[in-house]
Parts: C-alpha cells; structure tokens; sequence
C-alpha cells in the first residue's frame, strides 16, 4: 500500500525483530519475575519440558502417544463427516426435495456450536473414544456437507444440459457429472472441515477424555504445570499446521491434474 | 420466486412437524429412546418451565444466558476494537506486516479452545479467564479480514484519494476504513462465531454461572432434558446476536451492490 | 503556469539487472494550456508518462517537470481521471467531487459554489446525491470529470478515459470535452489508443514505439484544425468526414503499424 513492496532482507530483518521482541519480552516477564515463572515459563522451560514429554509420560502418556491418541478420534471424526457430509450434500444438490428438508434442520442446528454437544457426547458416551469423535464430527461435518452441495448445485447449467440431452440417468448424473464438477469444492471443503475438525478436537477432549493432548492440558493445569499446558498448546498448533499445509499440497496436486492450475 | 420461497417454507415446516412427531414417537410413544439418553417432549418441557421459574445451576435462564451474553459482548468487542486497527495497519504497511506477521504465524495455529486450560491456570475460574480467551479466539479473524479488506483495495481507489490530497486521518476514516468495512464485517461474523463457541467451551471447563454451566452441571446430574435446554439457548443466543450484526451489516454495507448480486 | 517537460526520460521497471526497460529517452515538451495526446500500441509506456507527471512513479533517470518544477508527490494541481473511474463507492456524486475541495480547506459556501458548478457543467445536477453504483459508466466517468475539474488543476492527467465506456458514450463524451477543452482550457496530457479520438480530441499527438517507448513523431493538429474550421461541425461524426482528419488519422495509423505487434484495438 505505501509505495513499492519490501526486499526480501528488509522483510527478514523485521521479522526476525518481531519475534526477537515477542520471545525477548515473554523472557523478560519470566526471567524477572513480574509474572510469577510458575505461571509463564520462559521459552527456554517451554522447550525443555516439550523434548522431556517426549519419552516421559504425564497424566498416563508421553506426548507421542496423546497426540497419538488425539489423532486417532480425529482421523474417525472428520472421516466419518466426509463419508456422510459429502454424498449428502451432492445428493441435496440434485434432488430439490432433499435441499428443501434437509437445509432448513441444517440453518436450525447451525447455531448450537459443535462444543455444546458435549454434554450429550459425555451422557452417551461417557469418556469413550466416542464422545470426541461425535464432537469433532459436529464440526467437521457442515464443511463437507455445504461444499459438496454448492459443487452440485452450481455446475456448470450447459454440463447439466448436456447429460441431459445424451440421456443419462439420474445415478450417472451424480456420480460421472456432478461430483467430478463438484470435486474441486469438495476439495476445499475437506480441508476446512480438517482445519474445523482439529479445533474441535481440542474443545471436546478438554473435557470428555481420558487421553489425548486436551486431556493432558486440563490435568497440567489441574496441577499447575504450566510449561505443559504450553507444551499442548504449541504440539497442537504444529500438528494443526501440519494437517493443514498437506491437505493444502494435495489440493494443489489434484488442481494440477485436473488442469485447474498452471 | 415467491412461488419457491413458499414451497421451500411448506416443506420446511412440514419436516418440522415430521421431527416433532418422530420425537414423540420415539421418546413417550414407544419407549425405545429412554431419559436417560434423550428428553422426552414432555421431560423437556419440565426443565424449561424448571430453568425459568425457580431456576436450576443456582439462578433462571435468563440470568445465566444474560451473563454469557455480557462475556461474549465483552470479549467481542474488545477483540474487534485491538484487532481491527491492528489489521488495518498491517494491510497499510508492510514494515507493519513484515514485523507482526511472524508473531501472528505462530499464535495462528493455536486452536482458540487451547487457550482455555492457560486462561484458567492465569485468572481463575471466574469471568476474566473466559473473557481472555474469547477476545483472542475473536482477535484472530477481525485482524485477517480487516488486513485483507485493505490489501484488495483496488488500486486507483488509492491513488485517486492520494491524488486528491487526502491528508492521512481523512484517508483512514473516509477511505480505507469505508473500502476495507465489506471484509471487516466478514471477520466480524467469524470473530462472533468463535466467541461463542469458545464461551460455551470455556463455561463447560469451569464456571459458576452462564448457559455452559448449565450444560455442565444438567450433565453431571444425568439430566437431558436441561442440556436440551441449554443447547436450544445457546442457538437461539447465537441465532439472535448473528441477526444484530447481520443488521448492522446491512445498515453499514448499503453503498455495496458486489454484496447483493 | 501549466507546462509539462520530459527530459531523457528513462523508466525500468523490476531490478536494475534484468528489469524491464519501458521508458528510453522521452523527451516531450507540452506548453500551458495545450492539449496532448500520446498513442501508441499497448504496453509501449503511454500510461507509464502520465503516471510520473501525476507522481505515482519516478522516472529511473532525467527529469519530469510541472512548471519547471520536478515531481515529486501526487496531488490536486495535477488532477487524473482514471479510466476505471475510482470513485468511490460508499460516496454519494456530491460527497465524491467534494473530497478534493475539503482536502483543500475551502469554506463550506465555497464548495457548495464550486460543487454546483461542476454538476451543471458535467449535466448531473438530478444525480448529485446518488451512489456511483446507481449510475452509468458515462456517468460515473463524468463524475470523475467533474471531481478532476472542481480543482481547478493546473494540469488534467486524463488516463485512457472512455476506455471503459460503450462505443455510443464514448463518442458523447468526446463531444463533450471537446466543448469542455474550448470553453476551459487548460493543458491536459490524454493517454489513449484510439486515434480518431486523439485526433477529434488533441492539440498535438505524440506518437510512442512500442516497447521500450520511444516518441517516435509529433503531429501538430491545431493548425490544420483551425485552419480547416473543425469546430464549425458540432457531430463527431461530421468532423471525421473531412479529408483533413482522414489525412491525419491515416498517417498516424501507418506510423503505428510498423511498429511490429501492433494490433487494432
């Protein structure tokens, strides 16, 4: 906006100054005590504790293994919202009949945020693998489902025209013109739906699990071992990070087989 | 049109009678979902009459759904008044940019709800811990949106106001801000849905009152029919305060014709 | 007063090792009050010189001068009406051709004056408090006009201007500044590609090379316009009848076809 854009040192340079002072400051607070170290580690104990989780467990685990476990609930979750969010929302964007009854009980349930199922997730399934997994399905679930359905709905009308006139069924309609013209939003809603999903995991496993990195975050705090909360916290961020720049690889790759992108 | 608006309403309210009566069906009629697993219409009925006359969790509805409303309102508008500036400064200047960008790639991935355990070891288990957490669950997209608003103006929007010889307040509040506001009130919308969805999470881990609390202790009692009552408030909450800024948005974006095509 | 110099004229874009040179040698010379077209293939660097007279790019060496003065910033006295317009959107007509006025610090009675003005000249006094998006392109682009002459620039930097504009508006709008030009001139540097509008339009036409742009030719058109009495014609369409606008238009489209790659827009 102001004038031409930065070199490519000037953007290093303040980078690097911008998380001098973000890690020089959070020191600082630690170090000299202004906020007590019991309650912010430095970097430094953040990073320590993170490479002694690695071998010695807390709250029942090692950090491999609850990011283990938390990634299992996860993979079901979102898994299970594209095997019904996906064919759901092709089949809403075909079938009028189904858009007409199935959007207005969506728009109603949309409001109640996914975490709010916890009760009954806990009520159902007490601290079993269940309970996370119907959480992180609820959020991970209306991605899938509305990306799948505008694919549908907004193909191309000549594409539509065209299967019509060569007389094909409506089975063959959905699945040799709809989902492959649907594909690239599908795409796109996965990796929201993943990205959804992640954020829900951690809501739900704060409260209704034995394992699991959100689990291990409530009981460090439960005893006040701060640098594992931030442990969890940044093992979270990474992993969420990395589900993330994948998807994102994978999308491209399948843009580019598709002709999509250059 | 009108003709598909209407159909789309029969049909809507069609299947919600059909729900209602498959409801019935399956709770008082036939017994094959018990209480203990879901409220029956009539279980429902008594904890909502409970919840709003005595009370339940140690207050009425209305005091606890008012209370999460005023930590929401709180941590939204401190969210959007910290983030939207900030955003609009670091789509104006890249130093800006350059400078915050690392610290922003760092915090980004951390889910919102990740913040909870850290908010509560540091404030409690009162009010302030939950409203920390919704204001950085908000603080992330408003700054997002308010940076890309400023980013896409075009670019002989700018050079027309510099041309004119805007002097820098005038730029801000007559130019950049009106050009960036479509994107700002998207970031609005996300930052809103978070803050709920985080209110309602960080009241599940702890609280004393609000509607997450509710949920919390209409689960510990076993008790359906409540946490059936708590889901429908905070819908209906989170329905009501989208319609508010959906309004606002309206009122702000009427100049946008892009929006309405 | 309003004179425009380029000289030596050099303009690279990109790195200094294995940039884009768009700019070799222009050497120009517009005095007060003289109108001036440049054409020239796209890409050849026409938008490129009015950019650095309007100050939103430096020349990479030589000199631009407004008034024997080098530019340096971007600013009022040097007005541009841009070819996608650039109004902006959440203004009404008045609150756009007002900002400039503001800018400058004048009264409220002052403005209200020379705003009532600029609507009647630009005839959209019935439109003076709606949105940009409730109007035409032809009138959006006079609003523009408008904003640009309510400043009383000392130079109109006008950017390939109907360009945006169906080819039935865009001839009206020629019509217009022309009587525009006569009854107010000032000196205006016009970018186009077009060259019967060049010639409808311009005092002298400059003719550029394609990349790197070079001025290639002046043309003097006022001579033979006034020589020939164009304006006693008030259609378009009569003026580009005459042989002496033929004459000229032709030579100026051979002169561009010889520059390899230029394509009839």
């Amino acid at each position: 906006m102001t004038g031409r854009p930065l070199s490519s040192l000037e953007t290093v340079l303040l980078g690097l100054a911008g998380l001098c002072a973000f890690v020089g400051l959070w020191t600082l607070l630690s170090v000299t005590g202004i906020v007590p170290r019991q309650f912010l580690p430095t970097p430094l104990d953040v990073a320590t504790r993170m490479i002694q989780l690695l071998s010695s467990p807390f709250a029942g685990a090692t950090l491999p293994m609850h990011l283990a476990s938390s990634f299992q609930r996860y993979a079901y979750g979102v898994v299970l919202a594209a095997l019904i969010g996906v064919p759901l929302g092709l089949l809403m964007g075909w079938f009028r009949l189904l858009d007409d009854i199935v959007t207005p009980i969506f728009d109603g349930l949309r409001f109640i945020a996914p975490i709010a199922w916890v009760p009954f997730a806990a009520l159902w399934f007490g601290t079993g693998i269940g309970g996370p997994v119907m959480i992180i399905f609820a959020g991970a679930f209306p991605p899938c489902l509305i990306n799948a359905y505008r694919g549908a709905r907004f193909v191309e009308p000549r594409l539509i025209e065209a299967g019509r006139m060569l007389g094909t069924p409506n089975a063959r309609m959905i699945l040799e013109v709809l989902l492959p013209a649907a594909v690239p939003s599908i795409i796109a809603g996965l990796r929201v739906s993943a990205g959804l999903g992640w954020q829900s995991l951690v809501g739900a496993e704060l409260i209704v699990a034995a394992a699991g990195v959100g689990f291990m975050m409530v009981q460090a705090q439960g005893s006040v071992q701060t640098a594992t909360v931030m442990v969890g916290m940044v093992a979270i961020g990474l992993v969420g990070m990395l589900i993330d720049v994948l998807l994102r690889q994978g999308e491209g790759w399948l843009r580019r087989r598709r002709g999509l992108e250059a | 049109m009108a003709s598909v608006g209407s159909r789309r309403t029969m049909i809507g309210l069609a299947t919600l009678a059909g729900l209602i009566v498959l409801w019935f069906l399956l709770t008082t009629v036939t017994g094959l979902v018990t209480g203990a697993r879901f409220p029956s219409p009539s279980e429902f009925w008594t904890s909502l009459t409970q919840i709003s006359g005595r009370g339940y969790a140690g207050a009425s509805l209305a005091t606890h759904a008012l209370h999460s409303l005023k930590l929401v309102a709180m941590g939204f508008s401190f969210a959007v008044l910290t983030g939207i500036p900030l955003g609009l400064w670091m789509g104006w200047s890249r130093r800006v940019e350059a400078f915050v960008n690392p610290i922003f790639l760092i915090i980004r991935p951390i889910p919102p709800l990740a913040w909870i355990p850290l908010a509560i070891l540091w404030l409690g288990l009162g009010d302030a811990a939950k409203v920390m957490v919704i204001w950085f669950s908000a603080f992330v997209p408003s700054v997002i949106n308010a940076f890309t608003g400023v980013r896409n103006i075009e670019r002989p929007v700018i050079e027309a106001m510099q041309m004119l010889g805007t002097p820098r307040w005038r730029m801000i509040r007559e130019v950049i801000v009106p050009a960036a506001s479509p994107m700002i009130f998207t970031g609005l919308r996300l930052s809103l849905q978070a803050s709920w969805t985080t209110l309602v999470a960080a009241e599940l881990v702890g609280a004393l009152v609000g509607v997450g609390f509710v949920l919390n202790m209409a689960q510990q009692d076993i008790y359906p029919g409540m946490i059936l009552v708590g889901m429908i408030t905070v819908g209906i909450l989170g329905w009501a305060t989208t319609m508010l800024l959906g309004w606002a948005e309206r009122r702000a974006l009427a100049w946008n014709v892009a929006a309405r095509d | 007063m309003g004179s425009i110099s380029f000289r030596k004229v050099d303009k690279v874009f990109g790195s200094s090792s294995g940039g884009v040179k768009a700019l070799d040698d222009i050497n120009l010379e517009i005095a007060d009050k003289e109108f001036v077209a440049i054409v020239g293939p796209s890409g050849c660097g026409k938008t490129t010189c009015l950019r650095m007279v309007a100050g939103f790019e430096a020349a990479s060496s030589g000199e631009v001068l407004v008034n024997g003065k080098a530019v340096t910033e971007p600013g009022p006295d040097r007005a541009v009406v841009f070819q996608q317009f650039a109004l902006f959107p959440w203004k009404t007509v008045r609150e756009n051709i007002e900002l400039g006025l503001r800018n400058k610090n004048l009264p409220a009675p002052k403005r209200d004056e020379l705003i009532a003005g600029a609507l009647k000249l630009m005839s959209l006094e019935s439109h003076a408090n709606a949105f940009p998006h409730q109007l035409s392109g032809g009138m959006q682009q006079r609003v523009a006009i408008a904003r640009a002459y309510v400043l009383d620039p000392v130079v109109l930097l006008m950017d390939e201007p109907f360009g945006a504009l169906d080819a039935q508006t865009r001839v009206v709008m020629q019509e217009e500044l022309v009587r525009l030009a006569r009854r107010n001139p000032r000196t205006v540097l016009f970018i186009t590609h077009a060259v019967e509008e060049a010639v409808y339009l311009a005092d002298r036409v400059a003719i550029m090379t394609r990349r790197p742009g070079r001025i290639k030719e002046v043309l003097d058109i006022k001579t033979i316009r006034e020589t020939e009495n164009w304006d006693s014609h008030s259609k378009i369409e009569d003026v580009m009848d005459l042989e002496s606008f033929v004459h000229l238009r032709t030579h100026i489209w051979k002169s561009l076809r010889e520059e390899k790659g230029f394509k009839d827009v």
